[in-house]
């Protein structure tokens, strides 16, 4: 499978970078004989004697296993990609437009996508959620939420 | 006898009101985490420590033991009424369960599940109660290079048990290794890892990469799942209680599923997902009619259900008395101990004794109160299905913010958690298991630890990890583990099910 070998490669290079970290640990002689990169070495040769292994399974493997992605799939990795962008900028804004503001917004356009058409219901839901979430983590369970632009 | 009292004092804890509030809490909100598809247990669990934190400890680790095992029954729900198992535990009573439920046969099925359940995980507290003491005791002889080996052989048994793949699982494993080296290195003082960022100073947090894959990552994976299509939910109708017919071919099933679950449960990677599936496949083996079995055959949920019940017991096993998790969920309920200052293990038998038999004996009472929530209750827990799925999961990309932010207040952390999450859902794709690196994140840290502590004790000689019988019998057991998924498959040819294990 063509998906295991990249993954393969991607531990691999990884390892290369974590590795090449390790080395630039500085080493005192103070604490134990061992010091700390012994064991972050030996979990490079680990990790690289695992994709090892996966290169030899997938070569027995052979084609007969292989399953490719369809195609419409592609558009499933543009949603979740939008979703991963727009929770990013959700968490991005957090703190200085506050929580109540913040999910709102978040919460409304989330709905307005995956729950297409119930307007009423989906309105509800963002508004009494924001604001019920809110008081029952930030004044009763004691959480600390930003308050941001709405101050209460 | 000191033990008994130990235990039977355990009940005076578990009996204290404000214990038995948090036991019913932590059932309730287990069934309905167990019910709701994109939260599992190790998510449920993750996103409330933050919550619950200043709380007393033995409530607060009652609360979520009882969200780990009432999830077990929860999960059942769903695979029954909508043929969509809220947890992998739950894939196989899918198969008959919900062929039960197009039969009309609904209530039965369900009530088979809660009746297994609660008779398998009766059993199972017994059992966890009686090999608690004998393997704490065991375990108390241990020193820094048996802890290593074991929990060498509890990763390799993880990664090797969990995945298609056992090269896959140990990748996943090492990488939960090596996030456990950012850090500060608590022998040397040295920061290792942090590119500067004062953030990872004290490594990157457990709870944001269990929200991130358990949470955020599986609400990916279900957003992608509902994008593609829905799932029907068939209406609850008919008796919620067995004919007497039916109840005569649950009774074998529940208790060899019981055994099953309970031995699986307590072997490290094994876990609840493969116990299921041991049950399944031997029910349909000794069954007279095996090629009814995916028609609605009551023995193939009264089996499963009742392994993977006694399973999350036999998992508690050596979670207490090693202080070594076996699973992905256990693992995370690792890290609530510790964030509240507890490491499990032998010592707690000695130094909490009302901490630990008041946690188990929490547990008997659970067991019958899940059966309420279960049984007569369950026409209410249905109508959460009735939520439609884009409101669902948006939700819990809220509730998983407040669940980060709320430990440290800080934003860099949700956007770390967001990216745990979408390694968490590409790794779903293309099959890695997320469980060993979980898992490995917990106990990266005492692994290291017990590796160095061992070698300071050795000088520097690599021969003291072969210098106790229990080291080589551990190190014996790893390497079979590693090489199980190699052999195996030669072994028997035949084997029937699905091949998700990620639990």
């Amino acid at each position: 499978m063509m998906i295991d070998r990249i993954i393969g490669a991607a531990a691999l290079l990884l390892t290369a970078v974590y590795l090449y970290a390790t080395t630039k640990i500085p080493t005192l002689d103070i604490g134990d004989p061992l010091g700390p990169k012994a064991f972050p070495i030996l979990l490079g040769i680990v990790m690289i004697a695992a994709a090892i292994m996966l290169f030899i399974e997938t070569s027995k493997a052979g084609p007969v296993t292989a399953k490719e992605a369809p195609a419409e799939s592609r558009r499933h990795l543009w949603m979740i990609g939008g979703v991963t962008a727009w929770t990013a900028l959700y968490f991005g804004v957090f703190d200085a437009a506050g929580y109540l503001v913040a999910t709102v917004v978040y919460l409304f356009a989330m709905m307005a996508v995956f729950n297409r058409g119930k307007w009423l219901a989906n309105v509800l839901t963002t508004v009494l959620w924001a604001v019920g979430s809110y008081v029952l983590f930030v004044k009763i369970l004691g959480v600390s939420l930003p308050a941001g632009l709405l101050k209460f | 006898m000191d033990t008994l009292g130990h235990i039977l004092n355990g009940f005076n804890v578990a009996l204290m009101p404000i214990n038995l509030w948090y036991t019913f809490l932590g059932c309730f909100m287990g069934t309905i985490i167990g019910i709701l598809p994109g939260i599992g247990p190790a998510a449920g669990i993750g996103l409330l420590i933050p919550i619950t934190f200043g709380m007393d400890p033995t409530s607060a680790l009652i609360m979520m033991t009882g969200i780990y095992y009432g999830a077990m029954y929860g999960g059942s729900t769903t695979s029954i009424l909508i043929n969509t198992p809220g947890e992998a535990s739950s894939v196989m009573t899918a198969l008959d369960g919900y062929q039960m439920a197009r039969n009309g046969r609904a209530g039965a099925a369900l009530a088979v599940a809660a009746i297994g359940s609660f008779l398998a995980g009766t059993f199972g507290i017994v059992a966890l109660t009686l090999l608690a003491v004998p393997l704490a005791a065991i375990a108390l002889k241990f020193g820094p290079a048996e802890y290593f080996c074991l929990m060498l052989f509890a990763l390799a048994a993880v990664s090797s048990l969990t995945g298609k793949s056992a090269a896959k699982g140990i990748i996943s494993t090492v990488l939960g290794l090596m996030v456990a080296t950012i850090g500060i290195d608590l022998q040397s003082g040295q920061p290792r890892y942090t590119l500067g960022v004062p953030e990872l100073q004290d490594g990157v947090g457990f709870l944001i990469v269990v929200v991130g894959m358990f949470a955020i990552g599986e609400v990916f994976s279900n957003l992608e799942a509902h994008i593609k299509g829905k799932a029907e939910i068939i209406r609850l109708e008919g008796r919620l209680w067995l004919t007497r017919e039916e109840w005569r071919r649950s009774v074998m099933p529940i208790i060899r599923g019981g055994l099953i679950g309970f031995f699986k449960g307590v072997l490290p990677g094994a876990g609840a997902t493969i116990a299921t599936m041991l049950s399944y496949t031997v029910e349909k083996r000794v069954s007279k009619t095996p090629e009814k079995f995916g028609t609605g055959m009551i023995e193939g949920v009264a089996g499963p259900e009742a392994a993977n019940n006694a399973a999350t017991c036999g998992a508690m096993v050596p979670l207490l008395t090693l202080g070594i998790p076996g699973s992905g969920a256990t693992a995370v309920l690792m890290g609530a101990f510790i964030m509240y200052g507890i490491q499990p293990g032998p010592l707690l038998f000695e130094k909490r004794p009302d901490l630990v038999w008041g946690l188990v004996d929490s547990m008997y009472i659970g067991n019958i109160m899940l059966l309420i929530l279960n049984l007569p209750l369950i026409g209410i827990f249905v109508r959460i299905l009735y939520i439609p799925t884009g409101i669902l999961l948006s939700l819990i990309l809220a509730i998983s913010a407040i669940g980060v932010y709320s430990i440290n207040g800080n934003t860099l952390e949700l956007q770390m958690a967001l990216m745990f999450g979408v390694v968490g859902y590409l790794f779903r794709k293309i099959d890695i298991p997320l469980a060993p690196m979980v898992l490995a994140l917990v106990l990266g840290g005492i692994m290291e630890q017990s590796f160095r502590q061992a070698m300071t004790i050795s000088d520097a000689d690599p021969r003291v990890f072969v210098g106790s019988v229990i080291c080589v019998t551990l190190l014996i057991l790893a390497v079979v583990m590693l090489l199980l998924p190699v052999v195996l498959p030669r072994l028997r040819a035949l084997k029937a099910g699905p091949e998700d294990l990620d639990s």
